[in-house]
């Protein structure tokens, strides 16, 4: 039987061991180490584009929805229809889409990678590579988190176009209080390049960390195929929270001290 | 052109085994031998030791950034910070907290339900029960599935909970007093709003342990297979409760017009 505290003692437990380990990875794709496998960096990265980004597109298209639906109505209820797309706006850039990426990345690829080096640490691959004289880490991790810094602010880039898209068709077509350049006059004044630039910033620290948490349980996993199931339970539930708090924390950051709208001085 | 279409193949087939596993569930939750009562209370409590502690720090950090500072921001420029009250029904209440709490039960119960059942379908745990003449649905999966839909429902009170406190930290945190803020929120609260919130996470709940069930109980291929299990277990649990949420978000915005009322 689990006892209640036992979810936060064993993040404090892995927190400095996913720091380490973390730093290490990062460390060996920095340095340029990593670029002996540059092939199997580049395979990773199209293994991301090949079977995760339609997943990906797909979740950020229904959150656009969703984004759109909730501000419609809720600017509906205020009684300045016109302004929908400022909710739009802030919904799809700054916070929807950062999350809706965090979500999917930590669901497909973050379980997936500890699922795949989980397996290879179940049946002994790992401890071959080392005798070969491959280094497993560099072989194993680090390609992969140059494979997801390689692809993932493309598939990012074109979340925020899906996500754009499917706001729009939930506003002007489904709900339909505005016009569909009156929509478009609000949503665009309510955004510039820098936002941009930061929600980027925010997804891609999301996916960094998501990537080298999938690696860590992975790589540390052990106790047979139940002990494969568990290390990619306990991943979701570290990334998870991590999601949230990077959120936040990038919100904090980024739109704290200024809200960057079009108002006033 | 067979070949390009048995993904959408295999993708249907799938719904439609986990729509009979959903028939076969409640059929069997509600016909008269209940051996399960004890495996219930063990997985009530399962599920809330592991979710409630991710819940209560996700739903208030997602509600401090994305509802709190963001829309706090934009209001503070209009000098109408007490308005955050009535936003946060809307985005609190409505939305955010059935969803997290969905997100997080199904990334935190829902993967350690598929990683339990799996590792049992691999040892061929499943398979010796049924021999024995025990009915894997009825005594695993039925109290799973009950446990999932009542602590679900239940963690998005905590949720709402949560997310109204962090309401109340960005209103300190731009310095506001809080009359304001309670003034608006409970001018713009209707009972539709909470029962719509918790309904809508009881669904969530059903959705997640059936997927989850699903997953685990047709896991193969030994270590990476339990793995591969809970990765498309969460994948999917997830998109589904996305889903769902924006039909029936739909649904009730355009039943309820009481819901937009200016207030």
């Amino acid at each position: 039987m689990t006892g209640w505290l036992e979810v936060p003692r064993g993040w404090l437990d892995a927190f400095g061991d996913i720091g380490r380990f973390g730093l290490r990875v990062a460390g060996l794709v920095y340095s340029g180490r990593v670029f002996k496998f540059f092939g199997e960096g580049l395979r990773q990265a199209g293994i991301l584009i090949f079977g995760s980004a339609l997943i990906i597109w797909a979740f950020c298209f229904i959150l656009g929805l969703q984004c759109g639906l909730q501000g419609a109505y809720f600017i509906r209820s205020i009684g300045a229809p016109s302004q929908a797309g400022v909710f739009s706006a802030y919904c799809d850039l700054r916070e929807g889409l950062p999350y809706a990426f965090g979500y999917i990345l930590a669901a497909k690829v973050g379980t997936g990678i500890v699922a795949e080096i989980g397996a290879m640490r179940i049946s002994d691959e790992v401890d071959a590579l080392e005798v070969m004289g491959i280094q497993p880490m560099t072989f194993l991790c680090a390609t992969r988190l140059l494979g997801a810094w390689i692809a993932l602010p493309f598939l990012y880039l074109v979340g925020i176009g899906v996500i754009y898209f499917a706001s729009y068709i939930s506003v002007v077509q489904q709900v339909g209080d505005v016009s569909s350049g009156g929509y478009l006059l609000i949503f665009w004044m309510y955004q510039s390049p820098p936002d941009l630039i930061f929600s980027v910033i925010k997804g891609m620290v999301m996916a960094t960390v998501i990537v080298l948490v999938g690696c860590y349980y992975g790589y540390t996993a052990s106790g047979g195929p139940v002990g494969v199931g568990t290390a990619t339970a306990k991943s979701m539930v570290f990334n998870i929270v991590a999601v949230h708090i990077i959120g936040m924390l990038g919100t904090v950051v980024f739109w704290g001290a200024n809200p960057r709208a079009p108002i006033g001085g | 052109m067979t070949r390009a279409l048995l993904p959408a193949k295999n993708a249907f087939e799938q719904v439609g085994v986990m729509m009979i596993l959903t028939v076969k569930t409640l059929i069997s939750a509600v016909r008269p031998p209940y051996p399960y009562g004890e495996e219930l209370v063990w997985q009530l409590l399962f599920v809330l030791k592991l979710s409630w502690f991710p819940l209560l720090v996700s739903t208030f950090a997602l509600n401090l950034g994305a509802p709190g500072l963001q829309a706090a921001g934009i209001l503070s420029l209009f000098g109408a910070l007490d308005r955050l009250g009535g936003f946060f029904v809307v985005i609190a209440i409505r939305w955010i907290a059935p969803l997290v709490t969905a997100v997080v039960v199904s990334g935190v119960a829902g993967t350690a339900i598929t990683a339990d059942l799996g590792a049992r379908k691999i040892r061929e745990e499943l398979d010796a029960l049924q021999v024995l003449g025990v009915d894997p649905v009825k005594n695993l999966v039925v109290p799973r599935f009950l446990a999932l839909m009542v602590i679900t429902g239940l963690l998005d009170i905590f949720a709402i909970v949560m997310g109204l406190s962090a309401g109340i930290a960005a209103e300190l945190l731009y310095h506001q007093p809080l009359g304001g803020f309670f003034a608006t929120l409970f001018t713009n609260a209707t009972v539709t709003d909470l029962w719509s919130s918790v309904m809508m996470c009881t669904l969530f709940g059903a959705i997640v342990a059936i997927v989850c069930s699903y997953k685990g109980m047709s896991a193969s291929g030994g270590a990476a297979g339990v793995g591969r299990a809970v990765n498309q277990a969460v994948v999917i649990s997830l998109v589904a409760v996305f889903f769902f949420q924006f039909v029936v978000s739909s649904i009730l915005f355009a039943t309820h017009p009481e819901l937009q009322a200016i207030r």
